[in-house]
């Protein structure tokens, strides 16, 4: 089976000056062969030293027609990823197709079956109209004068961005910008598109404007295989077919998002408030009758200023015993005002799962 | 101490510039070596003036003069206007749409080279008509050292930019081509007089040198009304078009190193 998109233990190393940064084997750069004259000469030149490696054996496989969420925190290797797909960054080592071409060794495939938007790359020229930008990229595509017309007028209009086309580029708002810079990787009609960040800097508004385009209008409507990388877990949750939790350059999880939230951290949470619970001296020994429940595995407490509970929060597996904490809680003298029990979001998974890597 | 506020700022910006400049490391130390031949370029020129250039063109100093600053207006946005258009983000975004390298940087060239041919005529018509510079042209001859220099110059530009792309900021081998173009490549005097300045012998040095040939071919078209049927004149034409055959394909696979140098290390996008 073709994959819209494949990696295969993807790894890549970048150099640094940092001491955390690992050495490679003395005379040998990982990576790096000298198999021309102009590997010889890339190999006399090349930086010695530490490198950092920001990915480290990335296998996914998204299929064509998904929306799939790349989630991680800063520095956990999304950027570098989206890059090696669209060309921009040469892995090391592993394995990386787009729709089955390599993207080392067909890039000009590749780049005919994907179009990336890279919020720092946006190439646009300031002092042009959005129209005459998208026009000159157009060209550089190659495609024909008409078809190009009718493609622009269709995108503008897709966009919403058809009123504000012949205004300056630097007269658009940063929606605007985004907005434009989507028109640009749909004006070839590619079946793949790849988002870094797409809605970073954009109001609550024009986030969800933007998400329902790519879900609503892309995905579904024009059947595109849309991987975007976001820190932003209820966009994922949101809009995402599945998700990938990337960190240092590791996938820790890959799937949908409630089965990463079932299958990675099946546990409940349940948060109790009280009413009045009055200066408790046998804080300890409550907590401890707690964590002595089954299926109880950590708890958080809210303690007021004046050192009273205000809320308990308690995270346990499936099985926890209710009906155990309560008869604790009430046998204890607390009063209980709310009692809420909560499916872990993927903002919880996330944590864990990053927290637990660090 | 006790400094005004507006005076820490002051100091809190040069501080800010000093570190920023001190991180181009090549920049750092072409600039200074810039300073001392830029001085010695124009002490040598400057002895120069007003002398006849029988020996090399027949010429007077103001035609060989004028023609030597058109050239250079001629040139000069050949080997910059890449290095003008590359920066991050257009760089990435030009680079994704899958164009062919030669396209990406003659299509960067092209609109400065357009502009500089527009302006190559005032240049020569206030040297005609202002001071009286004679010129004794070809055209055939004008329009084949035209396009040996483009090549020449486009090879050039491909590998300051591949250099770049590396670097991040000025490279070696450009600079040094540029530096020594204003005290070997005769633009504001005959090479030959390297030889009277220096020892003689001197100014083989020049010949070595691309851009010698660039302003030697323009000037042998435009102020000497040669043949190219003649054989003294078709090797002077041959001798360049070497440059231009070796500095094309050059430029182009340097430009390819350096491209995917930085892909490799992931600094196609700084700057």
């Amino acid at each position: 089976m073709t994959y819209a998109i494949e990696t295969i233990n993807l790894v890549k190393r970048y150099p640094t000056k940092a001491r955390r940064g690992v050495r490679p084997t003395p005379g040998a750069h990982p990576g790096r062969r000298v198999d021309s004259f102009w590997g010889l000469f890339d190999v006399l030149l090349r930086r010695r030293g530490a490198f950092i490696e920001a990915l480290r054996g990335v296998n996914l496989q998204i299929k064509e027609g998904e929306v799939f969420g790349l989630l991680g925190p800063n520095g956990a290797g999304k950027t570098t990823l989206i890059k090696i797909l669209c060309t921009l960054v040469i892995h090391d080592e592993g394995q990386a197709y787009v729709h089955g071409y390599d993207v080392k060794k067909q890039p000009t495939e590749v780049l005919k079956n994907l179009q990336a938007i890279l919020p720092e790359s946006r190439g646009f020229d300031w002092r042009l109209t959005g129209r005459q930008n998208l026009n000159f990229y157009a060209l550089l595509y190659g495609v024909r004068d008409r078809e190009a017309k009718e493609r622009i007028d269709y995108l503008l209009d897709f966009t919403g961005l058809k009123e504000r086309a012949d205004d300056g580029y630097q007269r658009y708002s940063t929606g605007m910008q985004r907005k434009l810079l989507l028109c640009r990787a749909l004006l070839r009609n590619t079946s793949t598109l790849l988002f870094d960040e797409p809605t970073a800097g954009l109001d609550p508004t024009a986030s969800a404007e933007f998400r329902g385009l790519l879900r609503e209008k892309l995905a579904r409507g024009e059947g595109k295989t849309v991987f975007i990388s976001t820190h932003n877990l209820k966009e994922a949750e949101d809009i995402c077919d599945r998700v990938a939790i990337l960190n240092r350059g590791k996938i820790l999880a890959c799937d949908t998002p409630t089965n990463i939230q079932r299958l990675m951290f099946d546990q409940r949470i349940l948060k109790i408030s009280f009413i009045s619970s009055g200066r408790d001296e046998r804080r300890e020994k409550i907590l401890n009758s707690l964590k002595a429940i089954t299926g109880v595995n950590n708890i958080t407490l809210d303690i007021g200023q004046d050192g009273n509970f205000q809320t308990i929060t308690i995270q346990g597996s499936e099985d926890m015993d209710i009906s155990a904490i309560l008869a604790v809680l009430v046998n204890s003298g607390l009063k209980i005002g709310v009692i809420n029990t909560e499916e872990p979001t993927l903002e919880n998974v996330f944590m864990h799962l990053t927290r637990q890597n660090t | 101490m006790n400094l005004p506020i507006e005076l820490k700022q002051i100091i809190a910006f040069t501080k800010r510039d000093f570190f920023s400049w001190t991180t181009y490391r090549t920049a750092v130390i072409t600039q200074i070596i810039n300073v001392f031949i830029g001085v010695f370029s124009w002490g040598v020129s400057a002895t120069y003036v007003q002398k006849p250039v029988q020996e090399m063109y027949n010429s007077d100093y103001i035609s060989f003069l004028v023609v030597g600053v058109a050239i250079s207006n001629l040139i000069l946005p050949l080997a910059q206007g890449i290095e003008r258009q590359l920066n991050p983000w257009t760089l990435e975004t030009v680079l994704m749409t899958g164009i062919k390298t030669p396209v990406f940087v003659i299509g960067n060239i092209m609109w400065t080279y357009i502009f500089s041919v527009i302006t190559f005529v005032p240049y020569l018509f206030i040297g005609i008509y202002f001071f009286h510079a004679k010129l004794n042209v070809n055209i055939s001859c004008t329009i084949v050292a035209f396009i040996i220099s483009a090549a020449i110059l486009v090879g050039l530009s491909m590998i300051s930019t591949g250099l770049r792309v590396v670097t991040k900021a000025t490279d070696p081998v450009t600079w040094a081509l540029n530096v020594l173009e204003n005290l070997l490549s005769g633009v504001s005097f005959p090479v030959i007089y390297l030889n009277t300045i220096f020892f003689p012998g001197f100014s083989t040095i020049s010949w070595f040198l691309p851009q010698t040939w660039v302003y030697h071919l323009c000037r042998l078209a435009m102020l000497t009304n040669p043949s190219l049927l003649n054989w003294s004149t078709a090797q002077e034409f041959l001798k360049g078009s070497i440059f231009a055959i070796v500095l094309l394909p050059l430029g182009y696979r340097v430009l390819r190193w350096g491209i995917n140098r930085s892909k490799r290390e992931g600094t196609l996008g700084w700057y």
